[in-house]
């Protein structure tokens, strides 16, 4: 078993709104990503995938706010520093974030140079300008990007290169941990597999050492992830290897999410497509019990009754459900 | 850099084409004004006089010398071709100083007003917005509305309570004028703290016109590049606040820079009352005087400048906003 880069036990996030209402968008979620490992969290809109991602660099804007729980990075709890603190140290050294949006992530008006410039600078006032420009000449030739998008400003880049440059910029201190989130749900399937390439070269190079990627297409999380966690309104609700995941989802959830995956073949015309029925609850007042039961085709009384823990099964996996592994697979059977 | 050229000939054959429109209507709007002022002039020079040949001599005259008696096309001809030589024609009602006289003087006492109170204002204005949207709480819900306030009131109405307040109750600034008038311009300590304190309620009666409108859209700008996805990428790489502070103060400024360029001309002509009410001796007061006595010289050589004082500004604009904001510059290239 390699190092535990990342490790986050019970934690706990909520969104205060403008109402004062709490929202509670991450409800005891705890993981481990070993050294060279990724894990991949997949769910629908809306289940608290982006908000797990912000919780987990320790660094809280309103509306967002820190409950419970510990965020370890490499053996250092980062969840109880002052913010100030955790900017100067974990974001951007220990824990990177690839955001959702990198079309509009690198700020118009600045070079990209220049940003990089102040990226590193946060964390070592002292970097002169030539020694910044040599790193990030360096590293984004080992990339595959060609360096003169340095100087370049980011509208004069295309979408997919302005995501490459987003992922060399933010790993430009060589993090621990590299948050993805969805980095290539904006992009055509060529910029998509540049994309995954790189993220997969800079595992193996060591320019990241762990990754959390974050997505709601399941089958590039087979081909990008070592273990798959599904999430469901805030929740776990399954993990496991990406194989088992993908090929043998057990939860009725993560069932459904796989179903409903479009896979081109021949007579999917017109044909009655599979879909989880409803939507994910509203936070602000989740259902008692198992928070899926109201969508769930196999609920019932007892699973509306009270709070569900996770459970492991098959060794390595674990699960968020009344029923067992070997009773879900006999309902399954019988349908 | 070869297409920045090309664009900045393109932008100046179009200033040049606005310049010509300018002078025409500079030219033909004054003399549309009823009335005559050769009869009002002849009527003060011929006062008291009986006999009608002799005022109508001395009415001859008076048209002849101001170049009146020609149709009005000969006159903008002959007005257009003295132009080119810089001469802008002479005055009716201080005959016979020449325009540019009179507007050489007058022009350094705008310029030296304007120029500082409408940067000032629109500086101020900036900070303003931008600490209200980035601080909120006193500024956002005490400074903001009496900002917005203030500058509700039009100029003249401002100069009015200003006067009202530092000249009559407080008795602690001169009513109007740019210097005493028991001075002579010099360079004398006396005379240049004269003009300093004349100075101060035309250039905050500018100002404070100036800085709600201002500050009111700077700060929706930069509420809105505060939540930017730029702005929270840079948050969580771990990049300094004042840095990313600095970041939303410029992109926010950006359309207000085209919002300066875009009312320098109003702004102007806002400022040009302050300086009626403060009697300042700049071209707003030249202006309405030679408008008072028809003075057609005057008023198409003081609208002239102004037109010409607005265009530049523009320009001198359009050229910084290249340099500011690369997307504007890769536009101007193409």
């Amino acid at each position: 078993m390699g190092k535990i880069m990342l490790e986050v036990k019970d934690l706990n996030t909520k969104y205060i709104t403008r109402e004062k209402e709490d929202v509670y968008a991450v409800n005891n979620v705890s993981l481990k990503v070993e050294e060279g490992k990724s894990l991949g969290v997949a769910g629908e809109s809306g289940c608290g995938k982006s908000t797990l991602a912000l919780s987990l660099m320790g660094y809280y804007f309103p509306p967002l706010h820190y409950m419970s729980g510990d965020v370890i990075i490499d053996g250092k709890n980062i969840s109880g520093m002052s913010p100030d603190l955790v900017r100067k140290t974990v974001l951007g050294e220990e824990i990177a974030y690839i955001p959702q949006a990198a079309m509009n992530a690198l700020n118009p008006t600045k070079k990209i140079i220049r940003f990089i410039e102040d990226v590193i600078r946060a964390h070592e006032p002292k970097a002169t300008k030539k020694d910044i420009r040599d790193l990030a000449t360096e590293r984004f030739q080992k990339l595959g990007l060609p360096p003169d998008v340095l100087d370049r400003y980011s509208v004069e880049l295309s979408g997919g290169m302005k995501q490459r440059t987003v992922i060399a910029v933010s790993t430009i201190l060589s993090p621990k941990v590299l948050i993805a989130d969805e980095p290539s749900s904006a992009l055509d399937v060529t910029s998509q597999k540049m994309v995954i390439k790189m993220l997969r070269d800079m595992m193996e190079t060591g320019f990241i050492k762990s990754m959390v990627f974050i997505t709601h297409e399941l089958p590039l999380l087979y081909n990008v992830t070592d273990d798959i966690m599904v999430m469901y309104a805030g929740q776990i609700v399954e993990q496991g290897s990406a194989k088992e995941m993908v090929f043998d989802p057990v939860h009725p959830y993560s069932k459904g999410l796989m179903g409903s995956i479009i896979v081109p073949e021949e007579g999917i015309r017109g044909k009655k497509l599979d879909a989880i029925p409803g939507t994910p609850p509203n936070l602000k007042h989740p259902p008692a019990g198992c928070r899926f039961a109201p969508r769930c085709k196999y609920a019932t009384e007892e699973c509306r009754a009270g709070y569900i823990p996770t459970r492991v099964f098959a060794e390595s996996r674990m699960m968020r459900c009344r029923l067992t592994e070997d009773q879900l697979r006999e309902v399954y059977a019988n349908e | 850099m070869k297409g920045y050229k090309k664009y900045f000939r393109k932008r100046i054959v179009w200033y040049l084409i606005t310049l010509v429109i300018a002078v025409i209507l500079n030219f033909m709007l004054p003399r549309l004004m009823p009335g005559d002022p050769v009869a009002a002039i002849t009527a003060n020079s011929a006062a008291g006089l009986t006999d009608r040949t002799a005022a109508q001599q001395i009415y001859d005259e008076y048209a002849e010398a101001f170049g009146l008696d020609k149709p009005v096309y000969q006159q903008f001809f002959i007005w257009v071709g003295k132009l080119f030589t810089g001469d802008l024609g002479v005055s009716f009602i201080n005959y016979p100083r020449t325009v540019s006289d009179m507007i050489g003087s007058a022009v350094w006492w705008t310029i030296g007003l304007q120029l500082p109170a409408i940067l000032t204002g629109w500086i101020i204005g900036n900070l303003l917005g931008a600490l209200a949207a980035y601080k909120g709480k006193f500024i956002d819900k005490g400074l903001m509305p009496a900002s917005m306030f203030i500058s509700g009131f039009p100029a003249f109405g401002l100069a009015t309570i200003l006067i009202f307040i530092f000249v009559v109750k407080l008795k602690v600034a001169p009513a109007g004028g740019g210097y005493s008038f028991d001075l002579l311009p010099s360079f004398s300590w006396r005379f240049i703290s004269s003009v300093f304190v004349h100075y101060q309620l035309p250039f905050w009666s500018i100002v404070l016109t100036l800085i709600g409108g201002q500050a009111i859209g700077m700060r929706s700008m930069s509420i809105y590049e505060l939540n930017a996805d730029y702005v929270k990428y840079s948050r969580f790489l771990g990049v300094e606040d004042r840095k990313i502070v600095g970041y939303v103060f410029h992109n926010a400024m950006l359309p207000q820079v085209t919002g300066l360029a875009l009312s320098m001309g109003t702004m102007i002509g806002g400022a040009l009352v302050a300086e009626i009410v403060f009697s300042y001796p700049g071209l707003g007061y030249t202006l309405v005087r030679a408008i008072t006595g028809q003075d057609y010289p005057v008023i198409s050589g003081c609208t002239l400048i102004i037109t010409v004082m607005v265009l530049i500004a523009n320009l001198a604009l359009e050229i910084i906003y290249g340099f500011i904001d690369p997307r504007v510059k890769a536009a101007q290239v193409e």
